[in-house]
């Protein structure tokens, strides 16, 4: 079974999903909508302080990431 | 949301602060007692809002001369803090100098951190002049000023980056 997906339509989606959470926390009150974004936020550092990783290890990918951006998309 | 304005300066009353505005503040409470910073980057989004998390939070700094660096330094890791680059001091302040950024986090941790570079072009210090201030419950923070960031965002050209760029230009 092959599976398709519609890179272009993800990020359509995606971005209609920015816009519509903006626009709820426009008219949302401060206290309310910082509040709801920290359980997100709070969770995944939460998760990180879970995550055994050594700074070597996490300078490594790091360095690895800003290399593949410089160098750009690889062959599809 | 309720944003009060007025020049360079922008106040979120009633921001319930998160465990990664709490990590930013205590960085930078360090280290504004040395030098003046702009924070840069994915995290100006997180504070207005963004829903999502990130790794780093990117800051610039005017150039130090070599023994104030050291002073920092000390007060960081004195205060909790350790260096991820396995580097002394001195090596920390050669990365700095050669334009390279050094990362820093809560003792025992890595992420999240803080990237820490000096200002290096005409753009890095637009940013670091016309910062923004913004005021939180017994908080401050200093970041880029959000049209620039608005166009570095889109200028950087990722999903991401531009996903954060719309969020910012929405709100």
């Amino acid at each position: 079974m092959e599976l398709a997906f519609d890179r272009q339509a993800a990020k359509k989606e995606r971005m209609a999903f920015i816009r519509r959470y903006a626009a709820w926390v426009r008219k949302t009150p401060n206290a309310e909508w910082s509040e709801k974004q920290a359980v997100l936020i709070d969770s995944m550092m939460e998760n990180a302080r879970n995550m055994p990783l050594s700074a070597r290890v996490y300078l490594t990918r790091v360095a690895g990431r800003k290399k593949a951006r410089r160098s750009g998309p690889g062959p599809v | 949301m309720e944003l009060q304005y007025s020049d360079r300066e922008i106040g979120i009353s009633e921001k319930y602060l998160t465990q990664l505005d709490r990590f930013v503040l205590g960085f930078t409470r360090i280290l504004e007692q040395v030098t003046a910073y702009v924070i840069v980057s994915g995290y100006v989004a997180i504070l207005f809002g963004r829903s999502r998390g990130t790794e780093d939070v990117d800051i610039l700094v005017p150039h130090l001369e070599k023994d104030t660096f050291l002073r920092l330094h000390r007060d960081l890791t004195e205060q909790g803090y350790e260096f991820l680059n396995a580097e002394p001091a001195d090596g920390l302040y050669d990365m700095l100098c050669h334009g390279m950024g050094i990362r820093i986090a809560e003792k025992d941790r890595v992420i999240p951190n803080i990237e820490l570079k000096f200002l290096k072009d005409e753009t890095d210090r637009c940013v670091f002049r016309e910062r923004t201030s913004v005021k939180m419950p017994e908080a401050q923070l200093f970041i880029s000023p959000l049209d620039i960031q608005i166009a570095y965002k889109l200028w950087l050209g990722s999903d991401k980056d531009i996903e954060d760029a719309v969020y910012l230009w929405e709100i």
